[in-house]
């Protein structure tokens, strides 16, 4: 098992341990996560907050079994190097959160690389961090993911649904992605049904649809680099059960 | 394993009707009977000619696409459910329509919370799409003239086009495979596996059959009788009705497996992420492993 030497959900003291780090970001995916506890009542037995910059008063990073992480990580900034030496060895797994931390999201357009100013310095995600990287199972896109999204993943994590969870973990394989990805593997590879789920998933209108010719329409200076039209898209994947009906 | 026997090809469902919307598209009417008593709260559809994607809340604004061609329905899923706050949302499109619906659904990617917003999935059986211009030229190569598509429909086994000067032609599956959207020639789902009910053009526009696949579909489809008894007519399909389906399928599908085919034997690329399931079943239908010179022997 990887975020537990021995696991049975028979076991009623389970409780998984759960942390949300933040490197640089704009707290939205947190934000996002937390959101969808109103809906996860159902999960709530089962996972305990153990870190939070937002709602745990700790200072020192606890161990736990999955650290969540939002944001890219900043090369000028001390903090952030101490603190990804310090979730390599409390954390078994980490989620990267949202387009940040798993393609380097709106921080790609950062023009770097000098304290003091955001704008000013670069970053990496932690999927290209390499101290990290064997512990990264999964990159959840968006910005930020749907809290539900980030609902049925953690249900999916909780009962090792592989098949949910298989794309997520492709995903951290990929450190870049943009709405060129609809294009570039979609659109140019022939795949492209013209359904419109992309345009739907860009929370910037970067993608949009374009009528005349019935297929996506991208505006690059538009792009958060968040992932989430390649995720939508019927044609990237879709290893999910077809409903079965009784 | 793959095999193409009917399942494969039509899907689990429980029930096919042919229903008689006694002069009105019964798929039409069964979303204006829906709004009108509010058995749903917004349609979400593409225009008559398929081209631009349309969000309905009034039952005398009801439209749905005839021909085979039909764009762009998932682009206004966001704001159907996240602006408008739609809960009791109906769709109609085809299959891969639902492939993004429900991967959505089922993943949350791209709309947030749709899994409890859709009330009904209402499928056509899909030949491929087409846009305007790509009719047009189908058009000239079946009949030699110029002249646009009004409507699809099947009959005994082949599928049809009404023409917009009114004649009606059969259309050959090779031609029209040549045709479609590209990425219709790798599509495994024409018959909407995965909704509710699908629905199936016949030639008279008055009359569809209805394949139900769910026990929402059934209840659906009696909830709309109870409300307005008078305007739907159903009959049980025969299976004459629903074998010349099948030869359809059969026919149209055979050829996209023969393109899958090619395509991994090319080596063409996936999208990443993909998992490339294009190889994957590609050594499934491979996987027969004959060796004659053992059997001789
Ligand atoms: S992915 Fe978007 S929402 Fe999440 S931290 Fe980055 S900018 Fe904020
Ligand atoms: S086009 Fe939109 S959805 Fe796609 S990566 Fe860019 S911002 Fe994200
Ligand atoms: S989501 Fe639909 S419209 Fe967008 S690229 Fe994929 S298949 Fe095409
Ligand atoms: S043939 Fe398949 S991919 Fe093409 S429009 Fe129909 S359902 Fe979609």
């Amino acid at each position: 098992m990887f975020y537990r030497d021995k696991l049975s959900f028979e076991d009623e003291e389970f409780k998984l341990k759960v942390g949300f780090l933040h490197f640089s970001s704009c707290s939205g995916c947190q934000v996002a996560f937390f959101d969808m506890f109103e809906e996860a009542v159902e999960i709530l037995d089962t996972v305990e907050l153990v870190y939070s910059n937002m709602l745990t008063k700790r200072r020192d990073l606890p161990r736990m079994d999955v650290a969540f992480v939002e944001g890219a990580l900043c090369i000028e900034d001390p903090h952030h190097l101490h603190l990804v030496k310090e979730l390599q060895k409390k954390a078994k797994l980490i989620v990267a959160v949202g387009g940040c931390a798993s393609f380097g999201g709106v921080r790609r357009l950062s023009c770097g690389n000098q304290l003091p100013q955001p704008q000013h310095q670069s970053f990496v995600p932690i999927t290209e961090v390499d101290l990290v990287k064997p512990k990264v199972k999964y990159a959840i896109p968006g910005c930020p993911p749907n809290p539900s999204l980030l609902y049925s993943f953690l249900l999916a994590l909780l009962e090792i649904n592989e098949d949910f969870l298989l794309p997520f973990e492709l995903m951290t394989f990929s450190t870049r992605a943009s709405g060129m990805d609809i294009f570039v593997e979609v659109v140019n590879k022939g795949f492209c049904v013209g359904c419109g789920t992309c345009s739907t998933a860009c929370p910037t209108r970067a993608i949009t649809y374009n009528y005349e010719c019935s297929r996506p329409a991208f505006n690059p200076g538009l792009c958060v680099y968040c992932g989430s039209c390649l995720a939508a898209c019927p044609q990237s994947f879709k290893p999910y059960p077809q409903p079965t009906y009784t | 394993m793959v095999a193409l026997n009917s399942r494969f090809l039509l899907g689990k469902y429980r029930e096919a009707f042919v229903v008689d919307g006694k002069g009105e598209n019964p798929i039409k009417a069964i979303f204006t009977l829906m709004l009108k008593f509010g058995l749903i709260d917004g349609l979400l559809t593409v225009s008559k000619d398929g081209n631009s994607p349309r969000l309905i809340f009034k039952a005398e604004d009801v439209e749905i696409p005839v021909r085979n061609s039909c764009f762009g329905v998932n682009a206004l899923l966001k704001k159907a459910v996240q602006k408008y706050r739609l809960s009791r949302l109906a769709v109609f499109g085809p299959a891969c329509t639902f492939d993004g619906l429900n991967k959505t659904q089922y993943f949350g990617i791209g709309c947030n919370w749709t899994k409890t917003a859709v009330a009904l999935k209402i499928s056509f059986l899909c030949p491929g799409v087409l846009t305007d211009t790509a009719f047009l030229s189908e058009v000239v190569d079946i009949t030699g003239k110029r002249a646009g598509v009004s409507r699809f429909y099947f009959q005994k086994g082949k599928l049809h086009y009404q023409l917009k000067t009114g004649e009606e032609i059969t259309v050959p599956p090779s031609f029209h495979h040549r045709y479609v959207n590209s990425a219709c020639r790798y599509c495994l789902n024409l018959s909407g596996k995965g909704t509710d009910l699908t629905a199936v053009y016949l030639k008279e526009r008055d009359k569809v059959l209805l394949i139900v696949r769910s026990e929402r579909g059934l209840s659906t489809l009696a909830q709309v009788q109870r409300s307005s008894p008078s305007t739907l007519y159903f009959r049980k399909a025969d299976r004459k009705e629903v074998e010349s389906l099948i030869s359809f399928l059969k026919e149209k599908v055979i050829l996209n497996i023969t393109d899958i085919i090619e395509r991994v034997e090319l080596g063409f690329p996936v999208p990443k992420w993909n998992d490339n399931k294009l190889r994957k079943f590609y050594r499934l239908w491979n996987s027969i492993d004959v060796n004659s010179e053992e059997e001789v022997f």
